[in-house]
């Protein structure tokens, strides 16, 4: 059908702009009417939540004693990791760890490992941080054990492949706060549910990379395979993975990763004397440099790994002068040794204390000096964006926001000069971009805590329907119908603008850094590391300071939500722009085109996949930021499941993780689809 | 409320007559494991609770445990006890657990707290009235923020607590609005950046804490309650509202996993007769949170400073 009404002039995107328009101004006009149309009735919620909860109550009763045996097999490797990291002295363990740097990565490598680790040392956090190693020490190979599994199961019965993809995906979106405490009833109290929830998450990017590694064996290589005569596990772990070893090894690398980012979120439960705890005591006390002091000891554990991890993807590594690494070591052991008697606590090593302490008086002077500044800048952002975008126009303009009364009168001409603008790009033949000017206006007029569910439904439908056809048109729409029924639809509504607003600043703020940064090197050499550290601290962190400048609300929430997101943005569109194919590049400058010509009419269209990776990422890490801000007081879908998590109540906390993961998997699908489209335009 | 007067006044009776009977110690190789929460005021009253069970012959073990995550592991007889549960706070997981027979209340710490709206000191200076609260009728555009206007701005405690603070304000129909904190760092940020910019705030805060005196809160005076005030809208200042007066007293209490008295008698005994008062946790509080030191050491020191408030209790129990 799209065909034929393409062939009549109408795309398929302004076909989906008008239904969506339509629909939408039909809400607007018999709202009033029917006032089920903009607010969905109570009446009509299932109590799905406390279904949930009683379902998955009982069921978790069944599983519960093999998950108890479980927990007291996996609490032995868990002790002895523990064990053998907290009696041997620091002076072996930076030895050992310097020893394997220099094996892996030469000098640069080892200086690496030995300024990180000496300066956690100096941070008197080094008991807390090995408790930390303990528990990712545990968590990874359970991690990658599944992982493989779930990656060869994959590969094995390409049937299964599609739903393997959708469990990835819900393992990855659904956040750690809404399934532990699930996991807490099931697994007994203790550091084995954090190892749990971060092998949950730390999985998919295992399981992703050696399905996609196990694809990407040559058809020849598996032949030589075949033809030897091997049974197909034979040809599997002695052909296969040995030639997909690369791509695994990104898998691992990831993996380390995001384990370790995840063992601080399982923290809040308490029960080993680890950093996330430490974290939390310092967050509670509102102190800033103490907890980011905490938390770099995390920073610094991630970069050592992921560096160290790193070199094993590489595809021909070198291996430096083993002699030397011994050597290391032998050196470490007989300091050891030697010291043995006065190497003392080395929690008494608070070398760093002062820094930590300048560093939160500075904060403290700095909101001081800025305040009149800082306020009416918030007042700014909130006046004239965020409240207009969450309660519309007609709500957000007061006389104590802009000076004056916003009348019916006033919303008429706005949606007129829209209509306008809308007929004037209809004219000129861009029906779609003005029917979503239309759009636009209708939605900045109810703002988007206020739309219509039917709209949302519909809209959402459509741009589904162009992004990825009639599929996945259907699993939006079936996807958030569900929320609808289970009471939820106000909060995600809520969760949508804020993650929506954030996604949208971090879409313009990080493509402008990523531009920055790919044409000049010297920008990208500053921007790195601050990507680096944002993305490896725990989250927590960032809440401080965000508050002491801009106190408890939706705006601090927002930034603190930036401050996450915008890092994948900045990396891809870095990435996408540097990496044009320098013969498309050569054949710009033969026919005489400018830098900024080039810029617009080579590069971006060429790093337009990438990008839209980048804003999909963003978009993901929005969503997962979205339940840390609830910690500074935003009330959306994040604020539920913190509550569920505090009054573990099991079925609001799995409904309402469902929930935002639904609004992230919705959001990634139809990004993806844009992307796939843009490739194939380009022909990749 | 009256029952819990009750065993208060009969436990305070029974100790003053040293009526404490001398228990079987138990298990005393299997060490008890008490949770430490996470905050500072819980961390003295359980780091006393141990060295007590540690001066009657036990292991104790100290098990870092989430306030609200730790009643599964009480349940499960993975942590043994629990100093400090917040009437005000409590999930309704530990109602469940209670009914379910797997923890057991091990009654009052009498630890006096107060909840209350309060404020930093400065404020009183930017609205004069304080602390009586019809001030705040008049002051409250002084307190409006973007989100919140034209009204006031109260910060209330993080949703999960409850919404006192909210309920005070429709109670006593004041010009506010009640935001909730999140969490409670977040509180202490407010408070902390109230006190740095001398700007106005009003906030919904409990005692005994370490901001309390760090940021110099005080309490606004509201009417005192009576259960009427909770019930009948008649009563108090406001005839069309409950909830027009104080906040309702909130109880501090512990609890522990029920096999614990079959295990360690004497140790049950201990922990079920073992209180502390604010005025000796608050200034506790201040020597660690404030002057930095460490729980360990400043426990050690009072102990040995006070030994005649606590040693007789450990004696009733084991001899």
């Amino acid at each position: 059908m799209s065909n034929a009404l393409a062939a009549r002039g109408l795309g398929k995107g302004a076909l989906a702009a008008l239904i969506a328009g339509v629909v939408g101004a039909f809400c607007l006009l018999f709202e009033g009417l029917w006032p089920w149309l903009s607010s969905y009735p109570n009446d009509w919620v299932l109590p799905a939540s406390d279904a949930v909860g009683t379902a998955v109550k009982s069921g978790l009763d069944y599983v519960k004693p093999a998950a108890r045996v479980f927990s007291t097999l996996m609490a032995y490797p868990m002790t002895a990791a523990n064990t053998v990291l907290a009696v041997l002295p620091w002076p072996l363990l930076i030895a050992a760890t310097v020893a394997l740097g220099w094996r892996l990565g030469g000098g640069k490598m080892a200086a690496m490992a030995a300024i990180g680790l000496g300066l956690v040392l100096a941070s008197g956090y080094w008991q807390q941080g090995m408790n930390t190693l303990a528990l990712v020490a545990v968590s990874v190979p359970l991690a990658l054990l599944a992982g493989a599994m779930i990656g060869i199961f994959a590969n094995e019965f390409p049937r299964f492949r599609a739903p393997v993809q959708a469990l990835l995906d819900v393992m990855q979106t659904v956040p750690t706060f809404a399934y532990l405490t699930p996991l807490l009833v099931l697994f007994g109290f203790g550091p084995v549910v954090g190892l749990i929830a971060s092998a949950i998450y730390a999985a998919p990017p295992m399981a992703r990379n050696v399905l996609l590694g196990l694809q990407r064996v040559e058809a020849e290589v598996k032949e030589a395979g075949v033809m030897s005569g091997g049974t197909r596990m034979q040809q599997l772990f002695q052909v296969e993975i040995p030639a997909a070893k690369v791509q695994i090894m990104v898998g691992v690398n990831q993996c380390l990763m995001a384990a370790l980012s995840m063992v601080i979120i399982a923290a809040v439960i308490g029960g080993f004397n680890d950093i996330g705890w430490e974290v939390l005591l310092t967050m509670r006390k509102a102190q800033f440099g103490p907890a980011m002091l905490a938390g770099s000891v995390i920073v610094i554990f991630a970069i050592l790994i992921d560096r160290m991890s790193a070199t094993l993807a590489q595809e021909r590594r070198r291996l430096w002068d083993g002699r030397i690494s011994l050597a290391i070591l032998l050196l470490g052991l007989v300091v050891s040794l030697v010291f043995w008697r006065s190497l003392g606590d080395p929690d008494s090593y608070q070398l760093l204390d002062p820094v930590a302490n300048g560093l939160d008086s500075w904060l403290t002077d700095f909101t001081r000096a800025n305040a009149e500044l800082l306020t009416s800048f918030k007042n700014g952002v909130m006046f004239y964006v965020l409240l207009p975008l969450r309660i519309g126009l007609d709500q957000a303009i007061l006389p104590f926001t802009w000076g004056f009364q916003w009348t019916s009168g006033m919303s008429l001409g706005f949606y007129a000069v829209a209509a306008l603008v809308a007929l004037g790009l209809a004219l000129r033949g861009q029906l779609t971009l003005g029917v979503v000017v239309l759009i636009a206006a209708g939605i900045l007029e109810t703002g988007v805590s206020q739309l219509p569910w039917p709209f949302v439904l519909i809209g959402i439908g459509t741009l589904s329907w162009v992004a990825g056809g009639y599929r996945l048109a259907l699993l939006s729409v079936v996807l958030l119908s569900t929320i609808l029924v289970s009471g939820l639809w106000d909060r995600a509504l809520l969760s949508l603008y804020l993650s929506g607003a954030a996604v949208f600043a971090c879409a313009v703020l990080g493509g402008g850094v990523g531009v920055l940064s790919a044409v000049s090197p010297m920008a990208w050499r500053l921007v790195r590391p601050i990507c680096d550290m944002l993305q490896t601290i725990p989250l927590f962190v960032f809440l401080i300071p965000v508050l002491m400048v801009f106190q408890i609300g939706e705006f601090s929430a927002f930034l603190a939500i930036i401050a996450y997101a915008i890092v994948p943005m900045i990396r891809y569109t870095r990435q996408g722009l540097i990496a044009t194919p320098d013969e498309m590049i050569e054949a710009a400058t033969a026919s005489g085109a400018t830098r900024w010509q080039m810029m617009r009419d080579v590069r971006a269209p060429y790093a337009a996949p990438t990008i839209l990776l980048g804003l999909n990422q963003t978009i993901l890490y929005a969503f997962a930021m979205l339940v840390i801000a609830a910690l500074i007081g935003t009330t959306g879908l994040g604020q539920s499941i913190y509550l569920a998590l505090g009054q573990a109540d099991v079925g609001l906390g799995i409904s309402a993780g469902a929930a935002m993961a639904i609004l992230a998997l919705i959001a990634d699908r139809i990004v993806q689809g844009f992307a796939e489209e843009r490739k194939k335009a380009l022909g990749l | 409320m009256k029952t819990t007067t009750f065993a208060c006044v009969l436990s305070a009776a029974s100790l003053a007559a040293g009526m404490g009977h001398a228990a079987e110690l138990g298990a005393v190789d299997k060490p008890i494991k008490l949770a430490i929460n996470e905050w500072t005021g819980q961390h003295i009253s359980t780091h006393i609770a141990g060295e007590m069970l540690k001066a009657a012959g036990y292991q104790v073990e100290y098990v870092t445990a989430g306030m609200m995550n730790q009643f599964q592991a009480i349940a499960d007889g993975e942590i043994h006890a629990t100093m400090e549960i917040w009437s005000s706070n409590v999930s309704d997981q530990y109602a469940e657990k209670i009914t379910e027979g797997t923890i057991v209340e091990l009654g009052d710490l009498e630890l006096a707290a107060k909840e209350g709206i309060a404020y930093p000191a400065h404020v009183a200076e930017l609205c004069p009235g304080l602390p009586a609260w019809e001030a705040l009728k008049d002051c409250a555009p002084l307190f409006a923020s973007a989100e919140t206007l034209p009204a006031g701005r109260l910060v209330d405690y993080p949703a999960d607590w409850g919404t006192p603070g909210a309920d005070r304000m429709t109670g006593l129909a004041l010009p506010f609005k009640a935001v909730p904190a999140g969490s409670e760092g977040a509180l202490i940020a407010e408070l902390r950046a109230s006190t740095e910019r001398k700007s106005p705030l009003l906030i919904t805060f409990w005692q005994p804490h370490w901001a309390m005196s760090a940021y110099d809160v005080k309490f606004v005076d509201l009417p005192v309650g009576e259960e009427a005030c909770f019930t009948d809208p008649a009563w108090g200042p406001n005839p069309d509202a409950v909830n027009d007066c104080d906040f309702a007293p909130s109880r501090i209490f512990k609890a522990a996993w029920s096999g614990t008295a079959e295990t360690w008698p004497a140790a049950f005994e201990i922990l079920s007769n073992y209180t502390l008062a604010v005025d000796d946790q608050q200034p506790m509080m201040g020597a660690i949170d404030v002057d930095g030191g460490e729980v360990t050491e400043v426990v050690a020191t009072w102990m040995s400073a006070n030994e005649d408030s606590w040693r007789p209790i450990v004696d009733a129990a084991i001899k």
